[in-house]
């Protein structure tokens, strides 16, 4: 507690001198602007989140949804993937909603399906398609089943190979039996913010930092050809680590490239980027994210690549 | 890091949000259409940051199960809550200009063109100069032809003479890109004589067919008429 109010105190007194340094240093204050960008925009999201991560935790358990939840894995796994459509909002908010829902079995393949395809194919991403790509819905259909399908895949792999130990992030145990409901609700929402979002912090530095380190002729050059091009927009989608709101517009603004590669962007970024995988290192555990994320990263390349290529008609 | 700092960061993030809102410096970083969520969500984070206080300060220091898992998880990973509450609060990055947009005309879609809907009435409508790009290379409806039309937005050199530019961003700083006019006309040497991000509102008429594959679909604009004016409180367009 003192180390925080003295750490204030000296923001206070620091601050004169660290706004002049930010705005006379070209570079560190777009680095700034962008960071504060991605914070900020995450943050009523990720507020979102947590309040429906602590009422799960509150009113839903683990072993609850289990019961609720059908036994095939795939049924499970699948209507996982089509209720991802009912929270509308960004990729941040679902990171802690899917660590509540997560448990063991199926339920776990089901929470991580829910956790990629919400931010990927619900109405207020698939209506900001439509508007960025006027006149052009099978792109709109492209997203949505791919995400779909890289979701349900995901979903299934981890029900298949998912190890339990990978994920070594522990919730707080319930309290005490005769812990009210509101307590056990703030608690869990309180939890959830400090853990999601201090890793936040480190996908938004580290976003703000590729942004501005990374040239742009990079892109242009490697977009050329197909391959490379997709590649490159995969990377892109990791790096830039936009609001899946927000990229759709950026997509359609890359007028250099096929449509194809962008809808790869469109798939790869809701599902894995640099603040995603922050974020699930620090509510999931480490062992977890560095398989997941790579793992997310090859389906969706794939699975955005596939989706293409047949609702498409290929490199256009 | 005990109960008592992080309670106090999640208030002071929640704080933050408030301070944000209140100067009005949310608008450096995201679109004003976020503004309701972002009361919402200082609203939730101070709402848990007190009533965990009061509850700790209750109920003594229960060194519970949440206090004991973020000893074993680094737990000095929540001093990291500083840096965006330092920034934001204290630091206050300026918006980004021209320097830190992405490159790429911003509404350069394919020229998959549709009727707009007709410009507001009166001699020389103000448009944002995203509409513009937009309307140049995609209206059917050619609402821009032979019509005068209001500007803003600041100045910025390129090889072959002087732009109107304005950063345009769809959510967030980080989607921000770089939506340009050229500039000609009688009064072009006007509007060059200024140094560049200078904040200028300029009149004049979109000269048809300037914007194409081989401008990268820069529309330019015919001249008549520079007013220098004070850099706006919202540099950014949407």
């Amino acid at each position: 507690m003192e180390v925080l109010l003295a750490s204030l105190i000296a923001l206070a007194l620091s601050a004169g001198a660290m706004s002049a340094f930010v705005a006379g240093n070209a570079s560190v204050s777009v680095a700034a602007t962008v960071f504060c960008g991605v914070f900020v925009q995450a943050l009523p999201f990720l507020a979102l989140g947590v309040v429906v991560s602590g009422l799960i935790a509150a009113f839903v358990s683990a072993e609850k949804l289990a019961r609720w939840l059908p036994s095939r894995p795939v049924v499970a796994v699948a209507l996982a993937g089509v209720g991802g459509a009912a929270l509308p909002g960004c990729e941040c908010g679902s990171v802690p909603v899917a660590r509540r829902l997560f448990g063991e079995g199926v339920s776990g393949a089901a929470a991580l399906t829910f956790m990629l395809s919400a931010p990927a194919i619900n109405p207020v991403v698939l209506v900001a398609t439509a508007v960025a790509f006027p006149g052009q819905p099978a792109m709109v259909v492209a997203r949505c089943v791919g995400s779909l399908v890289t979701a349900v895949t995901m979903g299934l792999l981890w029900q298949r190979w998912g190890r339990a130990e990978w994920v070594t992030r522990r919730l707080p145990a319930a309290h005490d039996a005769d812990a009210s409901r509101w307590t056990v609700f703030t608690e869990a929402a309180r939890h959830d913010f400090l853990q999601a979002a201090s890793y936040l912090v480190l996908g938004a530095a580290a976003a703000a930092v590729l942004r501005v380190a990374v040239p742009a002729w990079v892109f242009e050059h490697l977009a050329g050809h197909l391959v490379l091009g997709v590649l490159t927009m995969a990377l892109f989608a990791v790096v830039l680590a936009l609001c899946s709101e927000a990229d759709a517009f950026v997509a359609a603004s890359l007028t250099m490239l096929p449509l194809l590669p962008r809808l790869v962007f469109l798939v790869v970024g809701p599902a894995v980027d640099v603040k995603l995988s922050a974020m699930q290192a620090g509510l999931f555990g480490r062992p977890f994210a560095v398989r997941f994320g790579p793992a997310t990263f090859v389906v969706a390349t794939v699975v955005g690549t596939v989706v293409g290529l047949v609702f498409l008609g290929g490199a256009r | 890091m005990s109960r008592g700092t992080q309670n106090t960061l999640l208030l002071l993030v929640g704080l933050s949000a408030v301070v944000m809102v209140i100067k009005g410096t949310y608008l450096h970083f995201v679109k004003p259409a976020l503004l309701p969520w972002l009361i919402a969500a200082a609203v939730v984070l101070i709402v848990l940051a007190v009533v965990s206080i009061v509850r700790d300060l209750r109920h003594a220091p229960v060194e519970d199960s949440a206090d004991q898992d973020a000893h074993q998880h680094r737990p000095w990973l929540v001093w990291l809550l500083l840096v965006p509450i330092a920034l934001t609060t204290f630091v206050v990055p300026p918006p980004l200009g021209a320097h830190g947009a992405a490159p790429e005309a911003v509404a350069a879609t394919e020229p998959q063109r549709r009727p707009f809907p007709p410009l507001p009435a009166g001699r020389a409508p103000v448009v944002s100069i995203p509409d513009v790009v937009m309307r140049a290379a995609a209206d059917s409806a050619n609402s821009l032809d032979r019509r005068p039309i209001t500007i803003t937005g600041f100045t910025l050199r390129y090889p072959e003479g002087t732009d109107l530019g304005r950063v345009v961003i769809i959510c967030c700083a980080a989607d921000a890109q770089l939506a340009r006019i050229h500039l000609s006309g009688p009064a072009v040497a006007e509007a060059a004589g200024y140094p560049e991000d200078t904040w200028l509102q300029l009149e004049g008429t979109v000269v048809p067919g300037t914007s194409a594959a081989s401008t990268n679909f820069i529309p330019t604009m015919a001249v008549s008429r520079v007013t220098r004016i004070d850099k706006p409180a919202n540099t950014y367009a949407y």
